[in-house]
């Protein structure tokens, strides 16, 4: 099967998952029985819980509802949001720089400094420095993120006054709006802000990419090839980057499409630490108040990014090793 | 005929003794697994150890810190008393019962849902491989805590909620090493064996494939245990972890939140601490494991 | 596993050597190093230039006075005919102007009204306007927009669901206006309502043209004001950024500025406060009172609100199942669980600050009824309920209860939740608490009268009339009678009221209703909220009962 062929199928998996989780989601949050009572004043009369019922549409059949829906994603309209009032695909993109700005950054962290680190013990593999840094790595997937975060707030913001506690300076939002210039001129007062955050969220990943960079080199410098490059005479730093390196990086590539559904995860916790205005608060909250059309627009941008993110892993993957033949 | 002929060689007494030697040799894993022992002793016996009933309250000696003496009973609080006059200690000890117990059953409801997936996926191909793949798929579309939230929110609160969303949260990572195994074991001759000697599916399945690809579900089990723990106490901190009357580790990280800025510094040490060092415990292990199961890195380590 | 292919493929791929391959991977890594220097030089150089560039303009600039202001919650809605949140009523109040305002002390003062007079049938209030109030936009506000911010609401088409529409304009009974000239309008109600004025009083007057020109969605985010400010900037989920209405002619807070934070988590709050960062916070912990008065550039102010903290016994039929549920069918029963919580030591322990005790349902600035609270009295507890007919079983249990509570809707409410639990265990009545999430449980239960059979609530009245305190129950079948509390000898009371207009009299009613509700044990009564507020130090600002953010 042709590149393009793969494409395609990966494709359209991901078109399938897309639909799947909106399923799943639907379905999961109707569990939970009539939402109407959420959206009614507290005096409520009984004819005013069954006009907001209908006007809501609560009063269909599921698959009617799920259907409903269905024909609006085809269209792009996702419904309005119950607590907003507003186009529910709208408020969520109206967050969604925020957490991508948190996600990235999270995750440039996690890889230039895990790779390295990670590099680093595996060449000094079997001496202190080795086992410090393993040490350190497994401390770093061993914290409570939400503590880690109230620590960060507490000692770095409060006590020592390193960086600001908590808030948020929009660097994406001007940028994807097309005014680089107001993205240039925050930058400066955006990554103080930027810091505690990302940092809290990337600790776990940085521990395991830095692990798994270790083991990756340590299994790849095991192999024929590598002490054939040595018998070649060519130099310890030669054979390191050109030959084991370029292979180490592929299962951290493989990982790095995980990493990021990964980091997706803990933006829920850290956004409500460090007040932090994204799509992670925004969905638990909706979630509390049974909002469906915005959990289901935020879940499904979750997702859409999630198999982007994969399938350009999968590409980058195929691109650098052609003979590997995807499952 | 039995079922023990019908697995390759590695025989358990080989194993075990390089497990011994592994582990004695090295430090770090054995330090790892005597603190486990330790926990699992303190989940067992703790409580008829425990000084005090973890849910007395007493409004009097609240925010007590470690070593303070109550003056009515004379009782020593060896590590201070919550928010509600709670004894921390006693809520320590069994707290390790509940939060072990979720991390162990959560593992094993994901670890058996996502074997038996992956190997059906894995054994039979065709349907089976894709639908499972695709439900695979799905579920990894979904950041992990926003799946575990909708959950909890909709079945309410409970600790056997919590296991079952914590285990349901990772039963494709069980399924997947579980599938790839499977599907190398399938072709092997052994296999072919067993059908000559007319075993149904399911009996090559448990008592062939299983035993050969357990290693590497027990490693990633390890490490699970680890992310469970952890994921319960982020999922307290939203609130939804367990009942407030049940006594976690989680659940008393996540009540210390507020107590960190006024100094009480004793109701997040403890259970923070012991959080870390089960979790560290489980990554060691599991590392170690990892690096004794895999044949190929014996001669690197 | 077959060990030599693996190794074999992967020793293929090792020997792949393409040169794109190569060059792909040293400039990813150029690039990886770039991005990190960049990032470390911009990080260097804003750690500073934020700093130059705040003093620069403080140097050059006359300084704005800014007011920063911590809330715990976003608000809801900028729409005034949609908010409904009580957090978001500070907001609105500030943006919008009303025809009377309540003061601090719970007296009703005029505000864009000067006077106002009730009809002599007692269904209509005609207020004279003040001259000279303007729209935003400088525009007059006159009789037909005060008319509109009536009407708009009440629009059955629009179907909105907030505080005006859902509450006051049906509390009030609301019929219509009547613009007699531009500076005079009446409100018109189905009957006689003794709290018309102070109902009429929550309902915030915005201009007629603005609005019809927007769609309700485009308004809940987009706020025309006619009050002391204007807003400039609503960062959901992040911040309300207000500054000076200068269409507003009347006199208006020193603040050029006011921006609302929103910060959900209480330490960060705490932190910011304490930083310097923000000057009023609302919801301080209680356990983070001592940080805050000892911090040096902050204090915490409490107030005894109008909120009043209850647990309901659930009189509805489906609770009789059990013999708990059976058991506070009695009212003697009820009365003895009063009398084995030691409210003041929870508000002691657990809120630290000493909290206004509970006795009858009116805020105590009004209370005239003389009802005092009943006192910790376990033993008098234990004797009611062997009286009663619940003695001890064997394991030392008369009956089992359920006691639901909400998390985290008000102050350490699940702690306040438990310790009543161990207050009711040692009496004998074992008690388990269920904590619920109180938007998408909790509140469900309590709307379908579900909750129970016993439910830790709050319950909001008014600092301006004790009446108001009473209307959460209007009539047995009232929506906001979550206790299905059903005694025809307080209801007869309201009939009372409405027959006679003259204050004395109805206070007569009120107190016999009061006492019905004490002796039956209606409510197990808790204590008035103490709303704790943390202020900077540079200011001094007072909150108020009624929690709302007046700056004045």
């Amino acid at each position: 099967m042709g590149l393009t062929g793969l494409l395609a199928k990966r494709l359209l998996r991901s078109v399938v998952v897309v639909v799947g989780v909106t399923i799943v989601t639907f379905a999961t949050l109707h569990l939970g029985g009539d939402p109407t009572y959420l959206y009614v004043g507290e005096h409520a009369s009984a004819e005013e819980i069954a006009a907001t019922r209908v006007k809501l549409g609560f009063d269909q059949p599921l698959t009617t509802q799920y259907l409903r829906f269905a024909h609006g994603l085809a269209h792009g309209d996702l419904g309005d949001s119950l607590t907003f009032h507003e186009p529910a695909l709208g408020v969520v993109l109206e967050r969604f720089p925020a957490t991508l700005e948190l996600t990235l950054t999270a995750l440039s962290l996690a890889l230039a400094i895990g790779v390295p680190l990670g590099v680093f013990a595996a060449l000094h593999r079997g001496r202190p420095l080795d086992g410090g840094i393993m040490l350190l790595a497994l401390l770093g997937q061993s914290v409570p993120s939400f503590w880690l975060g109230i620590m960060l707030v507490l000692f770095v913001g409060l006590a020592w006054h390193w960086l600001p506690i908590s808030g948020r300076v929009p660097l994406l939002d001007p940028l994807f709006a097309g005014d680089w210039r107001t993205a240039w001129t925050n930058l400066p007062q955006a990554l103080p802000f930027l810091v505690m955050p990302s940092v809290t969220i990337a600790v776990f990943s940085l521990a395991r990419t830095a692990r798994l960079v270790r083991s990756s080199l340590l299994e790849v410098l095991s192999q024929d090839y590598v002490r054939t490059a040595r018998a070649k005479g060519l130099s310890e730093r030669r054979v390191i980057v050109h030959h084991a390196l370029r292979n180490a990086w592929l299962p951290v590539l493989t990982m790095l499409g995980l990493e990021f559904g990964f980091l997706l995860s803990g933006v829920v916790v850290v956004e409500t630490v460090f007040s932090w205005p994204g799509v992670g608060r925004l969905v638990f909250n909706a979630i509390n108040h049974r909002d469906i059309p915005l959990v289901e627009a935020a879940v499904i941008v979750f997702s859409l990014l999630f198999v982007s993110v994969n399938l350009l892993v999968d590409l980058l993957y195929l691109r650098l090793d052609p003979r590997i033949r995807l499952a | 005929m039995s079922a023990a002929a019908v697995t390759p060689p590695i025989g358990a007494f080989t194993a075990g003794r390089r497990a011994r030697r592994s582990l004695l040799r090295a430090k770090w894993p054995l330090l790892a697994l005597a603190l486990l022992l330790l926990i699992t002793a303190a989940a067992l016996f703790g409580p008829s150890v425990a000084p005090v009933d973890p849910n007395r309250q007493n409004l009097i000696a609240r925010l007590q810190p470690p070593l303070a003496v109550d003056r009515r009973s004379h009782r020593v609080y060896w590590m201070g008393t919550d928010a509600l006059g709670r004894d921390v200690s006693s809520r320590l000890l069994y707290g390790a019962r509940i939060s072990l117990a979720v991390g162990l059953v959560a593992v094993l409801v994901g670890g058996l849902l996502g074997t038996t997936l992956g190997m059906l996926a894995g054994y039979f191909g065709g349907t089976v491989d894709a639908g499972v793949s695709m439900v695979a798929d799905v579920q990894l579309g979904f950041p992990f805590i926003l799946l575990a939230i909708m959950f909890l929110l909709v079945l309410g609160p409970g600790v056997v909620n919590l296991i079952l969303a914590l285990g349901i949260g990772q039963w494709v990572t069980y399924a997947r090493i579980a599938r790839g195994q499977t599907v190398a074991q399938r072709e092997k001759e052994y296999v072919e064996a067993a059908r000559a000697l007319g075993l149904g599916h399911g009996g090559i399945l448990v008592s062939g494939i299983l035993p050969n690809i357990l290693a590497p579900l027990i490693v990633i089990a390890s490490f699970n245990v680890a992310s469970v723990i952890l994921a319960e106490a982020a999922l307290s901190f939203l609130g939804l972890g367990v009942p407030p009357t049940v006594p976690s580790w989680g659940g008393m990280l996540a009540e210390s939140r507020d107590e960190l800025l006024a100094g009480h510094w004793w109701l997040a040490l403890f259970p923070g601490t012991a959080i870390m060092l089960t979790v560290l415990s489980f990554n060691i292990l599991g590392d170690w494991l990892r690096d004794f199961l895999d044949p190929r890195l014996v001669a690197v380590t | 596993m077959n060990l030599l292919t693996d190794c074999e493929r992967r020793g293929i791929r090792g020997r792949m050597r393409s040169n794109l391959k190569e060059r792909v991977r040293d400039v990813a890594l150029l690039m990886a190093l770039a991005c990190v220097a960049c990032a470390a030089t911009c990080f260097a150089t804003g750690a500073t230039g934020a700093t130059g560039a705040t003093a620069a303009s403080a140097a050059t600039a006359t300084p704005r006075r800014v007011m920063r202001i911590g809330i715990a919650v976003d608000a809801d809605s900028l729409d005034p005919a949609e908010t409904d949140a009580q957090d978001t009523q500070s907001i609105a109040h500030l943006l919008w102007g009303t025809l009377y305002k309540a003061s601090s002390d719970g007296k009703l003062d005029p505000y864009f009204a000067v006077s106002a007079k009730l009809s002599d049938d007692g269904r209509a209030y005609t207020f004279k306007l003040r001259p000279g109030l303007k729209c935003e936009n400088g525009a007059p506000l006159t009789a037909r927009d005060v008319a509109y911010s009536f009407d708009h609401p009440a629009d059955p088409k629009l179907k909105f669901t907030g505080h005006a529409a859902g509450f006051v304009l049906p509390a009030l009974r609301y019929t219509g206006t009547r613009i007699d000239d531009p500076l005079d309008v009446t409100i018109q109600f189905a009957a006689y309502n003794p709290i018309a004025l102070g109902l009429i009083a929550e309902m915030l007057i915005f201009c007629r043209a603005p609005y019809e020109a927007m769609t309700p969605e485009f308004a809940a985010s987009h706020a025309s004001a006619t009050g002391p400010y204007r807003l400039v900037e609503w960062r959901r989920d992040d911040r309300i950024v207000l500054e000076r209405n200068k269409s507003y002619g009347l006199p208006a807070p020193p603040y050029d500025d006011v921006v609302f934070r929103v910060i959900p988590e209480a330490s960060t709050r705490t932190a910011e406060l304490l930083a310097g960062n923000i000057d009023i916070m609302s919801g301080v912990v209680a356990d983070q009172i001592d940080a805050i008065n000892h911090s040096g550039t902050a204090k915490v102010e409490s107030v005894a609100s109008i909120r009043r903290i209850y647990v309901g016994f659930n009189q509805k039929a489906k609770f009789s199942d059990t013999p708990g549920g059976r058991a506070i069918k009695d009212p003697r029963v009820r009365r003895a669980l009063q009398f084995a919580i030691d409210v003041p030591t929870l508000c002691d322990a657990l809120l630290r600050t000493p909290c206004a005790r509970m006795a009858t349902m009116i805020f105590p600035p009004n209370d005239k009824t003389g009802i005092r609270a009943d006192p910790y009295d376990p033993d008098r507890a234990e004797q009611l309920l062997d009286q009663a007919g619940y003695k001890r079983g064997a394991d030392g249990v008369r009956f089992a209860l359920t006691l639901q509570t909400p998390r985290g809707r008000y102050p350490n409410d699940v702690n306040i939740a438990l310790a009543i639990a161990q207050y009711l265990g040692d009496i004998g009545v074992k008690t388990q608490v269920d904590a619920l999430d109180f938007a998408s449980v909790f509140v469900p239960l309590v709307r379908k009268h579900d909750a129970g059979p016993l439910f830790l609530m709050g319950s909001s009245g008014a600092s301006w009339s004790a009446l108001y305190d009473l209307a959460d129950f209007p009539a047995a079948d009232g929506g906001a009678n979550y206790t299905d509390f059903a005694d025809p000898e307080f209801f007869a009371g309201w009939q009372q009221i409405e027959q006679t207009h003259d204050p004395a009299e109805q206070a007569k009613a009120v107190r016999a209703m009061m006492n019905v509700f004490h002796e039956r044990g209606t409510w197990l009564n808790l204590y008035f909220l103490p709303d704790l507020y943390g202020v900077s130090n540079k200011i001094s600002w007072q909150p108020r009962a009624d929690e709302l953010i007046v700056l004045d």
